[in-house]
């Protein structure tokens, strides 16, 4: 993709349909195995997965520290070579630079030049998607107002706070309007605020049209915006879904309604007592995604490499 | 002295060139991928590995023509910007502040005080370039991965390729402005350092004429002593005239009513065109011989002639002509003695020169014997001129109906066709000459110094260019001091690469690696025979040989900055000829492509998150 391509960069226009359909991440038998300098084994960091992102979900990576998440992501990214299975985005084998065209990357860290300010930053990433000129200070200018650093664009990003160089580096993983953002813990360093703006930012993106990729360990910021979840545990996948059907607990009905008589009340609980049910009460449900989470983690460790078999996408 | 090779003419030598260099690349390559696929195949087996080599070399064409300046250039302003954010310009301040202090203590009574500063100033900023060019290039791409600020690189669009070029091109330019400022201050350090004037100390006094009752022939006087030095000079009866020679440089004095003006030094930076000559020699009895005696533990490059026997250097040479030298021929040479007495040493050796006939049927053979005292490392300058006395082919002076010696042209009588002989003899007994074909000249043409001076900087320049080209290649798989090590190793096996080549040659003692460790671990010295029996001994051998060849292979790769070292052309007043700056320039341009392709294949298959 040469600089033609900048004029549909910002289009909300639907995209043209990509050569695999629906699927924009696809790993196989996917392992990473970290070997120091002399070819030994040290960890097992991912575990054959298999994995599927679709087209304009926000796919979440979910699992304690030192799981797999990054890993996977930098798989994915071509960062790391897998040392068995594959990584196709788009298509494409992850070795292939022409996939990052269409491609946001927010790394765990900010990892961007600290002598470069904000507009600086921005331009050169967006010369390395060939922008031409005029469109890189526009999307400069857009990103710099959209992360509401207008008054701190000039300044060297040595002096940025760290929620301030998160927002910088997002918006660098915007430059190009990609069809797929990787987020990479995307809510660290951030307050309240910039965690729900960015919550916000997910899935305004995802109503663009977008796929999301994100890992995280925050079970509240998942919960809210993932579509679709997969959990990792040291390296295996324990749980993939629906978040919603993965929090509707088979065995447990809620009931809530407004308006409801006495007697209608005593008929539901009479209803419910013919059937051999057994009412626990008429509150909110208190099952979370952390308790799932917790579940899971506990699970694992009592049966490792074990695939919890209940819920299945 | 200064030039010791012949330069072939650059179209001759490119074919030649780029024959070796498609040798040397297509060694590499099947190298390189025979390597490569040996450590894939270690992880993957055999077949796997070479899918994946296959892949590899199938992406990397498309890879690097689809290479997009603006990523480039974005890489090469990010170089640029992080470089003076390192604070390099502090380099040239540096450089400034050695020359201001190089002022004082350059400021000897040296013979040359000209060659001094000039080898100074390009040394000094030789190494210091080099210098900074391993520091820029070797740490910055570890840095990058280090800091992973390489992670948001490589996962936009951008190639290995453009990555390697960009930080390429952003060092080249951040050395090569440095590189500019330090020509800029050198030259003008040089040529104020050594400019000078003299006042008239004393008085003039008259030269009488030889013949009685005549006027005076003019004026003789000296000069105050400045720099270390003061000149005699003449003035004729016009009041024009010029001091003698005192390191390397003279001035011209004019007298203006009754005051005298001493002009700037002259003939001290100077950029001299030599029309060498072809060196073949006589021996002893005076037959023709391939080379003169070799008076061992010398360079073998240089060749010996006996004083007071019939042995003889000459040199043939081509398109003389009297457009050229209008004036005569002007002799420059800088001939080695070797005395096997020790004699009187502060009394130079004699020699004689002799311009020769080319045609054997010619009436006039030689002009007459020209003495000259050999001075060593010094140019001896000499001119022959148009008219000279002559002898014919019995050795018997040429003489007018009178029997008085008559002078003829040189360019009517000795030369024929262009061509002309130059015959060097010693007249000392048990005295040697050293000479090579490059010691004896004549001095054909002045060309303008500060182009000499400029090609002596544009030398290097490339050796820099080369030299952030493998810096650049080693950090792309390297770590920072571990690629700067690395990049000065090439750099100094380049610089002994002629001893290795030797080495490989076998023309070292002492037998090749294996051989020389025995003898070091069992302390035999290099006389004594191994005594190991006669087939370990030859196996041994047949190893060394391998090894050494591997060696001479692997020195070859390297670029020697030798060839780029144009440092003593400038210093010693020779022109260096354009086709020798073609030829560098086209060799750094070969490595430095090389390296660069090199430097993508390593950083394109790097993990950059490992
Ligand atoms: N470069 C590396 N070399 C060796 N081991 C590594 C490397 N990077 C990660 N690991 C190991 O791989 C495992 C997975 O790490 P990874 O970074 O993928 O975890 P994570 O799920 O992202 O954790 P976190 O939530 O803390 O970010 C860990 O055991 C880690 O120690
Ligand atoms: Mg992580």
């Amino acid at each position: 993709m040469e600089a033609t391509a900048a004029p549909n960069l910002f289009a909300d226009a639907p995209r043209k349909a990509g050569t695999t359909g629906d699927v924009v991440i696809e790993t196989r038998n996917l392992s990473k195995t970290y070997r120091d300098f002399w070819g030994r084994q040290k960890v097992r960091a991912l575990k054959s997965l298999d994995l599927e992102v679709r087209r304009g979900e926000i796919f979440g990576l979910l699992g304690p520290n030192g799981s797999g998440k990054s890993t996977t992501i930098k798989l994915i990214l071509g960062l790391l070579f897998p040392t068995t299975g594959d990584a196709l985005v788009f298509g494409k084998r992850a070795s292939d630079v022409a996939k990052n065209e269409l491609i946001g990357y927010l790394p765990e860290e900010s990892y961007l030049y600290k002598f470069l300010n904000a507009e600086e930053t921005l331009d050169f990433y967006g010369r390395l998607f060939n922008m031409s000129s005029a469109v890189r200070k526009q999307r400069v200018g857009e990103l710099i107002h959209m992360m509401g650093l207008d008054w701190a664009k000039r300044r060297q990003l040595k002096e940025y706070s760290k929620g301030m160089t998160r927002r910088i580096g997002l918006a660098q993983a915007l430059i190009n309007d990609p069809d797929l953002i990787v987020l990479d813990e995307p809510t660290t360093g951030l307050d309240p605020l910039g965690s729900r703006e960015m919550k916000d930012l997910i899935l305004r993106l995802r109503d663009q049209g977008k796929t999301v990729l994100m890992c995280s360990h925050l079970l509240a910021d998942v919960q809210d915006v993932c579509d679709r979840i997969a959990i990792l545990h040291q390296g295996e996948l324990k749980e993939l879904g629906r978040v919603d059907s993965l929090l509707k607990l088979q065995n447990l009905t809620q009931i809530r309604a407004e308006g409801l008589s006495k007697e209608c009340e005593d008929e539901l609980k009479a209803v419910i007592e013919r059937h051999h049910g057994k009412l626990v009460s008429m509150e909110n449900p208190t099952t979370t995604l952390e308790e799932l989470f917790l579940n899971i983690v506990a699970d694992s460790d009592k049966r490792p490499g074990w695939r919890s078999p209940q819920n299945n996408p | 002295m200064p030039i010791e090779f012949e330069v072939v003419p650059y179209l001759q030598w490119l074919p030649h060139a780029l024959l070796n260099f498609g040798i040397a690349v297509a060694v590499l390559l099947a190298l390189g991928t025979f390597f490569s696929w040996l450590a894939a195949a270690v992880r993957l087996g055999p077949s796997e590995a070479f899918y994946l080599i296959a892949r590899i070399m199938l992406d990397a064409l498309p890879d690097i023509f689809k290479t997009s300046p603006r990523r480039v250039w974005a890489l090469t302003r990010l170089s640029v910007q992080e470089s003076i954010r390192r604070r390099v310009l502090v380099v040239f301040l540096v450089f400034v502040a050695i020359m201001l202090f190089a002022g004082w203590y350059l400021d000897t009574g040296s013979d040359d005080p000209a060659r001094l500063y000039i080898s100074f100033v390009l040394n000094t900023t030789n190494y210091l370039m080099l210098l900074l060019a391993f520091v820029l290039s070797a740490f910055s791409l570890p840095t990058d991965i280090k800091n992973r600020t390489m992670y948001t690189i490589t996962t936009k669009p951008v190639r290995a390729f453009e990555i390697v070029l960009g930080r390429y091109l952003g060092f080249a330019i951040v050395g090569t402005a440095l590189i500019v400022g330090m020509g800029a201050v050198s030259y003008g350090f040089v040529t104020r350092g050594l400019a000078h004037t003299h006042q008239m100390d004393g008085k003039l006094a008259p030269i009488p004429s030889p013949f009685p009752n005549q006027p005076p022939l003019g004026e003789r006087g000296t000069t105050t002593l400045d720099k270390h030095h003061r000149h005699e000079f003449t003035l004729n009866n016009e009041g024009l005239g010029r001091t003698d020679m005192q390191m390397g440089h003279f001035h011209e004095v004019t007298k203006n009513g009754d005051q005298i003006v001493i002009g700037p030094p002259q003939g001290m930076l100077e950029a001299r065109v030599p029309l060498a000559g072809q060196l073949s020699f006589l021996d002893r009895a005076g037959r023709s011989a391939a080379s003169g005696i070799n008076v061992g533990n010398e360079w073998t490059y240089r060749s010996y002639i006996e004083g007071d026997t019939l042995q003889a250097a000459i040199w043939t040479f081509d398109g003389v002509t009297p457009e050229k030298f209008p004036d005569g021929l002007p002799v420059e040479m800088t001939i080695r003695v070797f005395r096997s007495y020790k004699g009187d040493i502060e009394q130079g050796i004699g020699g004689t020169l002799q311009l020769i006939n080319p045609d054997p049927g010619a009436r006039v053979r030689r002009s007459e014997k020209i003495f000259f005292t050999a001075q060593e490392f010094v140019v001896y300058q000499r001119l022959i001129p148009r008219k000279v006395k002559a002898l014919d082919q019995y050795n018997k002076a040429i003489v007018d109906a009178q029997g008085n010696p008559v002078e003829v042209d040189i360019f009517e009588d000795l030369v024929s066709d262009g061509r002309v002989l130059l015959e060097l003899k010693c007249a000392d007994p048990a005295q040697y000459f050293g000479v090579a074909e490059r010691d004896v000249y004549f001095h054909a043409a002045d060309n303008s110094f500060a182009m000499n001076f400029i090609k002596g900087y544009f030398d290097l320049w490339l050796q820099m260019m080369i030299a952030i080209g493998f810096g650049t290649m080693f950090s792309t798989f390297l770590n920072g001091p571990v690629a700067m090590l690395a990049s000065i190793a090439c750099l100094v096996v380049g610089f002994v690469a002629q001893f290795i080549f030797d080495l490989a040659a076998g023309t070292l003692e002492g037998g090749g690696p294996i051989e020389s460790t025995i003898r070091l671990v069992t302390q035999k010295n290099l006389s004594v025979d191994l005594e190991l029996g006669q087939t370990p001994e030859a196996v041994i051998r047949g190893f060394d040989g391998g090894l050494m060849q591997a060696m001479r292979a692997f020195a070859n790769l390297l670029p020697n900055y030798r060839w780029f070292d144009t440092v003593r052309y400038v210093a010693y007043g020779m022109d260096i000829e354009r086709s020798a700056v073609m030829q560098h320039a086209t060799l750094a341009a070969a490595y430095c492509v090389v390296v660069l392709i090199v430097g993508y294949f390593f950083l394109k298959t790097r993990e950059i998150a490992a």
